[in-house]
């Protein structure tokens, strides 16, 4: 963890959706933003803002109009299809609102998934994927995740997002879909791992509870460009 | 264990299981069909060319000699025009003959064909093309009793015996012609002396008996034309006019250790100067008529293909209508790394194993297709077919239903290529 490469460098970042009129705001307006290595932040800003949409960005899901994002140096968007995505896998984790676990899969495989597209040897899988599973409190990988409890999903989510040692865990307004006693859980588990593996948290929220929970916050609204 | 593609895959395939399963019957059934038809043809071909077994030509007086052919040997109709003895010396006369066995067709019993002949056609024609006249090997056999030795004795096909239910010992009247015109030969009984074994040609759906009794049955019934009072002719009674008949099965004779002669063309050639017979060379007659029919199989083929086209077309809509409710699924893969030309080739290989698996479960379905209609053909016509599956067709068939189920995936591969990931995470409820 000495690395003084920031997990996360974000320069002159400006995003509109195509098709957007000429005089249209731009979506995202990011002047800077660095996290580095273990860091934890929080992420604000009002519904609509372009929370979601600076993270798929910042996960090279989507075409910036201007400005890069570096991950642990190398930016992004340079990186050609395959090899972006394949840097995205093992690089980039990520937890959505929703979860977005493949139903129809166990809670084992959906870790393996994960690693699946990553550098991680073959061999080191199962065994990988299992200690993560237990680590955030899973007593039934083999269990089909739609069988799964709301707070058992969320914690299977976090265990996938970290499964590849990433450099960087986005967190897309995680507790948005648990009541108040499970985010606070949840939120407790994102960041105990994401400690434990090492990985920089950059994690979205509109909700004003979460602000004590991390040293860092950054509204969007204040990273706007001049 | 590590998860793969083949899990990612197979468990697409198995979460869609009612659409997996008729997908691969729709396929199964194409290719089923297409190797039923292709193994069928060509099993159908050899069984026609059994009919003719050893011998080298059938003379009549047919019109042509594709008729003489299915008179004479798959017994279509009774000859019209006849040949006289005179005329049978002279032809067999003419040529390195190792048989020239005198045949009269006309006579049925209870539909079946009736052939009279000598014992010659016993002992030296067999329905197997391998047969060597004097060999103990691949001729007749008999099931039941024996061979003919007198007048008005009978021996009977493997089927005919089983189509009239007739057995050793019993005594049968024969019919002339057939409609209007038919009449019983109430006053000869003929008597059952042998029940072939089967032969798998068309010989096993007709009745043998020597060409003595039929020719004094139908002397007798020219004489009551002139004379209502005519009494039962003998042999000794029987005059030339009497004695016709209506083909000659031939063999030229070859060496010992040989089935074809280098004679043959030219004897063929030599007979067919006579234009008042028709020489037969039943092999190419049988050739010929499969190129008749052959438009026909090749039209039934082309149906199969389109089918197996069509089996296509049903992946291409099973998967195409799965990608809606995959679109999350790949986008989350995408997200985890999997680049679109992974998930291209994931939706590509699973169409493409369904075809594999269709294609698989066709050749059984083959399989077992041609065993019943080998078991149908033996059953209605009497003719043996046996089943056989050319590997390089069948290879060529399984590689057609894979690469065409793997085209038919494409359509849906590109749908799962252009899934827009940042659309298809968003939260939904």
């Amino acid at each position: 963890m000495g690395d003084k490469t920031p997990s996360l460098e974000i320069h002159e970042l400006k995003f509109k959706y195509p098709g957007s009129a000429p005089g249209a705001h731009w979506v995202v307006d990011v002047s800077a933003l660095v996290l580095m290595p273990g860091e934890q932040a929080l992420l604000t800003g009002a519904s609509g803002r372009g929370k979601s949409t600076l993270l798929q960005i910042i996960a090279g899901l989507i075409e910036p109009n201007h400005g890069n994002v570096r991950i642990q140096g190398k930016d992004i968007h340079a990186l050609g299809g395959a090899k972006r995505d394949l840097y995205r896998g093992s690089q980039i984790g990520m937890i959505f609102q929703n979860f977005n676990l493949l139903r129809g899969f166990s809670a084992r495989e959906n870790v393996l998934a994960a690693l699946m597209f990553s550098d991680v040897p073959r061999k080191e899988h199962d065994a990988r994927a299992l200690e993560l599973l237990q680590i955030v409190g899973i007593p039934t990988p083999e269990r089909d995740v739609a069988e799964l409890s709301i707070g058992q999903m969320q914690r299977v989510a976090v265990a996938r997002a970290v499964a590849t040692n990433p450099a960087l865990v986005l967190a897309d307004e995680p507790t948005a879909s648990l009541d108040p006693e499970n985010a606070g859980a949840a939120m407790d588990l994102i960041q105990s791992t994401c400690q434990k593996v090492g990985a920089a948290l950059l994690c979205t929220s509109h909700d004003p509870s979460m602000a004590d929970r991390f040293n860092r916050r950054e509204s969007l609204d204040q990273l706007v460009t001049a | 264990m590590a998860m793969t593609d083949w899990t990612i895959i197979r468990r697409s395939m198995t979460s869609r299981l009612f659409s997996t399963v008729t997908t691969v019957i729709t396929v199964a059934i194409a290719v089923g069909l297409m190797l039923t038809l292709l193994s069928m043809r060509d099993s159908g071909r050899r069984a026609f060319e059994r009919g003719s077994g050893n011998m080298h030509m059938l003379i009549s007086n047919d019109s042509s000699p594709l008729v003489s052919v299915l008179n004479g040997i798959f017994y279509a109709n009774a000859p019209a025009r006849a040949i006289t003895p005179a005329r049978f010396a002279e032809i067999a006369n003419s040529f390195p003959a190792e048989y020239a066995i005198p045949t009269q067709l006309g006579d049925r019993y209870m539909g079946l064909p009736v052939l009279a002949t000598t014992r010659e056609f016993f002992t030296k024609f067999s329905p197997n093309p391998d047969f060597k006249p004097g060999s103990a090997e691949l001729g007749w056999k008999l099931a039941e009793g024996r061979i003919f030795e007198a007048p008005f004795e009978v021996v009977v096909g493997a089927r005919a015996a089983r189509e009239a239910n007739v057995g050793i010992g019993d005594q049968l009247a024969l019919t002339h012609g057939t409609g209007k015109e038919a009449h019983v030969h109430r006053d000869f009984l003929y008597k059952v002396v042998g029940i072939l074994e089967p032969t798998g040609a068309s010989h096993d759906r007709a009745l043998f008996t020597d060409l003595t009794s039929s020719w004094i049955i139908h002397a007798y019934d020219r004489r009551k034309e002139t004379n209502p009072d005519a009494g039962k002719p003998t042999e000794a009674d029987l005059t030339d006019a009497d004695k016709l008949i209506t083909g000659i099965y031939a063999r030229i004779a070859t060496r010992p250790d040989m089935n074809i002669s280098a004679m043959i063309p030219a004897q063929l050639a030599k007979l067919r100067a006579d234009g008042n017979i028709t020489v037969a060379s039943p092999s190419t007659e049988i050739q010929s008529l499969f190129r008749i029919v052959g438009n026909i199989d090749q039209i039934l083929i082309a149906m199969a293909a389109a089918v197996m086209v069509a089996s296509s077309i049903s992946i291409m809509l099973a998967l195409y209508n799965s990608m809606e409710q995959r679109r999350r699924q790949i986008a989350v893969l995408r997200v985890l790394g999997c680049s679109r030309p992974r998930v291209f080739g994931l939706v590509v290989t699973e169409s493409a194993i369904i075809g594999m698996l269709g294609g698989l479960a066709g050749f059984a379905l083959a399989f077992i297709g041609t065993r019943v209609v080998a078991a149908v053909l033996k059953e209605k016509l009497g003719l043996v077919v046996e089943p056989i599956f050319d590997p390089r067709i069948t290879f060529l068939v399984l590689v057609a239903s894979l690469g065409l189920a793997a085209l038919a995936g494409l359509i849906p591969a590109a749908v799962a290529y252009r899934t827009s990931v940042a659309r298809n995470l968003r939260p939904t409820d």
